[in-house]
């Protein structure tokens, strides 16, 4: 796999050793036409620039603090200007303070020891209510506890904790009323989201095309290069894979791998998504086998690996490309549906497709500038994406227009 | 050909064995133990061994693997584990909104796309090429989620085009009042994807040696275009439509779920959410069994449109 | 949506109607519809047969129970229904006896030969033995386990022999004429009357079940019942139609308003109408929020509850936004009879045991949760904090009671730093002896459980613990749960009923593998509890639940969340409707007006 990602214009390994291979200049002859295709490097230098932005926040220099509250909750974007209503959704009913309104009713004694009642009175630095007292007096009497030393351990210390500890909660951070692209339900950035969000997104993609591609160009090789049984071993499980309806696969293969996190939804993909690149390389390797640098290469006492792989795949390995970046299209948009099926990523991650699934319902209540960042982000990057695509199939190999399925 | 044919039934076997081995594993390692939810919210030991006994899950694997191989072979596959209804039934019931929606999304996808793609080969390298395509590429590159939230909120609830949602009784009812909507999001999604694929299959037509062969004769070029062009052009996209069907019938569970259509694709998520092991095996095998039949059958096609099409 | 909306024309082929086939129940108008949208998918139409709610909705429409509830009356009032009145209740609660209303039929099938087919005292028995039969596997068997006279034996002899045998008395279920049935209990239970209102307890015909059972016993698909409504087309998690059932006695509108102030207009809309008034029920589901919103606003449908994601679209905190209010929307909001509360697994070895170090460590849990954010952002507002562990309109409940438990992270990080939970290298706190410690918080993988996963993410960030969340499917988390294998999930409980007992039995040591998903066994508790199985409704035993409230927030097997707002809107032209907090389906008590 790493020969091919070699710097344009090297001249593949197998080509030097066999005359009859493809010309060697076909990557710099590649190069050169690429270059020569206005809306191919104008999508080469976007999506360029989304890698640099995946790495910069994969590194953590931006948008590390994502998941912090900066604004209100459903903060509008800047340029709409702060919402008049108030910006949050009306609590009726549910005053903030309600939840700390508490305090034991004098109503309600009763003779239930609470094991950490003083400890926890103390903890919150506030005075025992007198009827609490009382009723510990009349406790007294009747239950013994049966961890009294411990509690009177815990109260030894106690006061040192209320005094450093017990501090009444800092004062609520002031919340930003209005974020350059808006706010999320929580209150956080959505432009820092989008990047964020991207950052997974695109690993999800490529990586999970580049285990698709792989096993398919492995499958492949296989059963081209082999034929006989091993052709047919292959053959018949690409039949099968590609015959069970793939949401049942993706919905399967979900639930056998539980739920671990981002390299799940690589898998759950590039273990479901290799049918497409196996068909193709299997017919370039059927092809290849016969020719005369493979038969040369026979003579010359070459391993099967090392025909496979050193002399056969740098002659395929333009179509393996060109695979890889359809199916990095095709996968970063396959995560959506996966976060719409409850397999997307953990909760402290985000990606365009749980930002999309959380904006589902935010359109219809007038919060759209999630939508509209993620659902653009996404477009723009998947564009570039293509176009390159397109441009670097037409550079690499022309016959092959037209193979984008996805 | 006959003997083709017969070759190609044949092989379905090992494919078939193969699809009911891997849905047995995998949906048997996943647990789907519906027994829990079964029995209800408050249930003992006892009860729940009661339920598994009568679902048949507490049998040896080899048992209930023979079960269901037994089962696709007299395609009878029982009743629901969560409504007691015949699996058939289920099946056969939903398929018609399925159908209702995907048999006329795919003619019209399908008209649309030849006529466009063929305009835009016609015209191929041109600035209008280059921007259709573009726009092609902007359009494939929108999530379906989006299409649909958005088009359910602006046409059908914002300007009152379409009812939001819902599925009647009458097929012609559904098919001009409730399919249109889910139509024209499954064209805008569908559409930017086969323009240009049959784009390109138009542009290897059109490099083909016959064509310049015909115009050497002077044929006009619209008569070339669409009677020598298209009708070869017409094999990569007949097989290209076949193989999408099966597809598309699990594929449209989103369209089905937001305008309520009661239709295979949404059942399928019920079935799996609820641990529904004789749905999700019925699916699965009858759509193994379409996607085969499709591609048999798309190669048939191929051999009829093109007699040099030679059967190994 | 063709309806015709000539009411002197409607009137006058009614009264013809009535008068030349004196049909009993000729007020339903045919073209009077309700349309009615359902989130989730039913599953039959078997009384004994099903356990979801929607199920639940329609059998209430087409079966009939003993008794239900007046449907103004709050709190919940029983009412007879089949009966003809209350049971006169002896032998200190353990003897019920019920007089069936003569003269009510079973809406005709074929099962019946032909005949008219009359409610009978033994329809009920026969259905509450049905609860049993592990043939039939009713998910509500525990309604009645362990509770009558010879019905546990007569299940254990059907497990041994294969089959019920429904002809053998049982001497629990006395049929001491063609009309009147005398139940028997084991033990005294004030709860009875209560069970005998829920819709699993509705009288099935014996007929119909042997005519159409499927292999476990149920009749599905095909419900012939005596109640206001009959099937009349059935698409499986599609469309449900019902239509007025010809046959069925009808009643006049004659309930008297509470103190609700909108109850006045409820009653001048329908009083001494003739009931059921609409002829056709026609429900669709509609999973999706945005579908279900969008079709209420396009007057697709007659009524919708509408739950907290979109709520802000049509209520301003507690009121309708004025656009709704303008057109005339009704909006029928109370608290439902339901808590939502997280549970730790007490035999789990990381957060379980009533050891000291473990009870701090759920308390500072319970304390690092920010109910009040969960209620304001997640529930937009369309929840209360749930104080007590029975929620508002179920008997019991105590509404000046409030929690101790409250949100306090700084106490909830002082408490651990107590108990020796200190931070590590990586600024995530350990065990007391140093291993690591990790939550795992399970949740469902839909967008209320990322919600839930994201409140408690924050939850344990704040006081350092590290938190995994495991997801997966429902059945799989209910299984797990009932093994006691989970380590914490959030659970919601409503009312079967609106008796205390049915919410304090989810402690109960005795319900492990039931429904006391925490798997909690506190002594103490327990021992509170089977004193409260003893008594009757009473501030005696009303001390013993706070009691036993004290003691959920003393052991913290649980962190009470909230009851939500059930929020059902209903178009101008929908008449006399008030959602009743047990009640499913309240089609029969209301009417429709034309459009405007």
């Amino acid at each position: 796999m790493t020969t091919t990602t070699a710097a344009p214009g090297t001249p593949a390994a197998g080509a030097h050793a066999v005359p009859h291979t493809v010309s060697p200049g076909l990557w710099a002859l590649g190069w050169k036409r690429l270059k020569s295709d206005h809306v191919g490097m104008v999508s080469l230098a976007i999506v360029a620039a989304f890698i640099v932005m995946m790495i910069l926040s994969g590194v953590g220099l931006v948008a590390g603090d994502w998941s912090k509250e900066l604004g209100v909750n459903y903060a509008p974007p800047s340029f709409i200007g702060a919402d008049i209503e108030g910006g949050t959704p009306a609590a009726a009913g549910v005053a903030p303070g309600a939840t700390a309104a508490g305090g034991p009713a004098s109503s309600y004694q009763s003779s239930v020891v609470d094991p950490l009642a003083d400890v926890l009175a103390e903890l919150r630095g506030e005075a025992k209510p007198a009827a609490a007292a009382e009723a510990d007096a009349a406790d007294a009497g009747k239950s013994v506890d049966p961890l009294a030393d411990v509690m009177a351990d815990i109260k030894a210390g106690a006061a040192k904790a209320a005094a450093s500890g017990g501090a009444p909660a800092a004062a609520v951070e002031a919340r930003a009323p209005t974020l350059l692209l808006g706010g999320d339900k929580w209150g956080r950035d959505v432009l820092k989201k989008t990047i964020k969000g991207s950052q997974t997104s695109i690993f999800v993609g490529l990586a999970a095309a580049a285990v698709a591609v792989f096993l398919g160009t492995l499958f492949g090789a296989l059963a081209g290069y082999y034929g006989n049984w091993v052709d047919d071993l292959f053959n018949w499980f690409y039949a099968v894979f590609s015959s069970i309806p793939y949401l049942l696969l993706i919905l399967a293969v979900a639930a056998v791998l539980q739920q671990k996190g981002i390299l799940t939804i690589v898998l759950i993909l590039g273990l479901t998504g290799w049918t497409g690149t196996f068909r193709l390389i299997r017919g370039e390797y059927l092809k290849h086998k016969a020719r005369e640098y493979v038969q040369a290469a026979d003579a010359i006492g070459a391993s099967h690996a090392r025909r496979m792989f050193v002399h056969i795949f740098p002659n395929v390995s333009h179509v393996v490309l060109v695979q890889l970046s359809i199916y990095a299209v095709g996968f970063i948009k396959a995560e959506v549906i996966l976060s719409f099926l409850g397999f997307g990523v953990p909760v402290d991650v985000v990606s365009w497709g749980s930002m999309l699934n959380e904006a589902q319902n935010e359109l219809i209540l007038g919060k759209w500038w999630q939508l509209a960042a993620a659902g653009t982000a996404m477009a723009l990057l998947v564009t570039a994406f293509s176009l390159f695509t397109d441009a670097l199939r037409d550079a690499l190999d022309p016959k092959l227009k037209g193979r984008a399925g996805m | 050909m006959t003997a083709y044919i017969i070759r190609r039934l044949w092989q379905m076997i090992p494919t078939m064995l193969g699809v009911i081995l891997l849905v047995f594993v995998l949906f048997n390692w996943v647990g789907g133990d519906p027994a829990y939810v079964l029995a209800g919210k408050i249930s003992n030991q006892e009860q729940i061994d009661n339920i598994r006994r009568q679902l048949g899950v507490d049998q040896p694997m080899w048992v209930q693997l023979w079960i269901f191989i037994k089962q696709v072979l007299t395609a009878d596959f029982g009743a629901s584990w969560s409504t007691n209804e015949k699996v058939g039934h289920i099946l056969a019931t939903r398929l018609g909104p399925s159908l209702t929606v995907l048999v006329p999304l795919l003619i019209l996808e399908t008209l649309f796309a030849i006529a466009l793609s063929l305009a835009v080969a016609y015209v191929r390298g041109s600035l209008t090429d280059r921007v259709v395509m573009i726009v092609c590429t902007v359009g494939l590159s929108i999530s379906i989620l989006v299409y649909i939230i958005v088009f359910q909120y602006f046409f059908a609830y914002k300007l009152g085009w379409f009812p939001v949602q819902g599925w009647g009784n009458g097929f012609v009812e559904n098919l001009f009042v409730y399919s249109a909507l889910p139509i024209l999001i499954g064209l805008t999604v569908s559409i930017a994807p086969s323009l240009r694929l049959y784009r390109t299959f138009f542009l290897d037509e059109i490099n083909q040696d016959y064509v310049r062969t015909a115009r050497a004769k002077g044929l006009s070029e619209n008569r070339i275009m669409w009677v020598h062009v298209l009708r070869n052009a017409s094999i990569p996209i007949i097989t290209n439509l076949m193989s999408s069907l099966p597809g598309l019938l699990l594929g449209s569970f989103l369209i089905e779920r937001f305008f309520s259509i009661p239709g295979i694709g949404r059942e399928v998520i019920l079935a799996v959410e609820r641990s529904d092991f004789p749905v999700i095996k019925a699916i699965t095998v009858y759509v193994a069994f379409a996607t085969m039949a499709t591609n048999l059958l798309a190669d048939l096609m191929y051999k009829a449109v093109d007699p040099r099409v030679q059967f190994k | 949506m063709t309806e015709l909306r000539n009411l002197p024309a409607r009137l006058a082929l009614a009264a013809l109607a009535a008068a030349a086939l004196a049909l009993p129940a000729a007020a339903a108008d045919m073209n009077k519809v309700i349309h009615h949208a359902f989130p989730a998918a039913e599953t039959g139409f078997d009384p004994q047969g099903i356990s979801d709610l929607y199920s639940g909705t329609v059998v209430q429409a087409i079966f009939e129970t003993l008794l239900t509830y007046d449907y103004l009356a709050r709190p919940s009032k029983l009412a007879p229904m089949a009966a003809e009145a209350l049971p006169q209740v002896t032998d200190d609660g353990k003897t019920y006896t019920f007089k069936v209303r003569k003269g009510v039929y079973f809406t005709p099938d074929p099962a019946f030969k032909g005949q008219k087919r009359e409610l009978v005292a033994n329809d009920f028995a026969y259905s509450l033995k049905r609860l049993v039969d592990p043939r039939v596997r009713s998910p509500y068997a525990f309604l009645v386990e362990g509770k009558i006279v010879g019905l546990d034996e007569a299940a254990e002899a059907a497990k041994k022999s294969g089959r019920f045998d429904y002809d053998a008395k049982i001497a629990g279920l006395e049929i001491v004429d063609r009309h009147t049935l005398r139940i028997r209990l084991k033990a005294t239970d004030y709860g009875l009357a209560y069970v005998l209102a829920h819709e699993p307890t509705s009288a099935v015909a014996r007929e119909v079940v042997e005519a159409y059972a499927d292999e476990s016993g149920r009749v599905q698909s095909n419900p012939v019942g005596t109640g206001a409504y009959k099937l009349a087309k059935w698409v499986h998690s599609s469309k449900i139609s019902l239509e007025a059932n010809p046959d069925y006695r009808g009643f006049v509108w004659d309930f008297k308003a509470g103190s609700d102030p909108d109850d006045a207009r409820i009653v001048r809309e329908m009083k001494g109408r003739k009931m059921p008034q609409v002829g056709r029920i026609e429900i669709s589901i509609m999973e999706e929020d945005q579908a279900r919103l969008l079709a209420f606003q396009g007057g697709e449908i007659d009524l919708e509850n509408m739950e907290g994601p979109l709520a802000p679209n049509v209520l301003d905190g507690g009121k309708l936004r004025p656009e709704f209010a303008a057109k005339g929307v009704k909006l029928s909001r109370f608290v439902d009879p339901e808590i939502t509360y997280h549970f730790w697994n007490l035999q789990d070895p990381v957060v379980g045991g009533l050891s000291k170090d473990k009870i701090a460590l759920r308390r500072a849990m319970a304390m690092s949760y920010n109910v009040g954010e969960e209620i304001k952002v997640v529930r937009n507002g369309q929840a209360v904090e749930a104080q007590y562990p029975i929620p508002p309109g179920v008997v019991g409940h105590e509404p000046a009671y409030r929690s101790s438990v409250r949100y306090d992270p700084a106490g909830a990080n002082a408490l651990l730093d107590k108990f020796g939970y200190r931070k590590g290298a990586d600024g995530f706190r350990t065990l007391p002896d140093g291993k690591p410690l990790l939550i795992r918080y399970a949740s469902r993988p839909d967008s209320l459980g990322r919600l839930q996963d994201e409140m408690w993410k924050k939850a344990f960030d704040s006081i350092a613990i590290r938190m995994e969340v495991q997801k997966d499917r429902f059945p799989e988390l209910v299984k797990a749960e009932k093994e006691c294998k989970l380590q914490m999930r959030t659970a919601a409980w409503i009312a079967d009923y609106p008796d205390a007992d049915n919410f304090m039995q989810l402690l109960y040591s005795k319900n492990i593998h039931q429904s006391n998903n925490a798997c909690a066994s506190i002594p103490e508790y327990d021992r509170l509890y089977e004193q409260s199985l003893r008594m009757p409704d009473s501030p005696a035993r009303n001390k013993l639940y706070v009691e036993m409230a004290k003691l959920i927030e003393a052991y913290a097997p649980w962190r009470l969340d909230i009851s939500r707002y059930r929020n059902m809107l209903a178009q101008p032209w929908v008449l006399g409707f008030k959602k009743h907090p047990i009640l499913h389906a309240e089609w029969q008590y209301i009417d429709v007006g034309p459009k405007k």
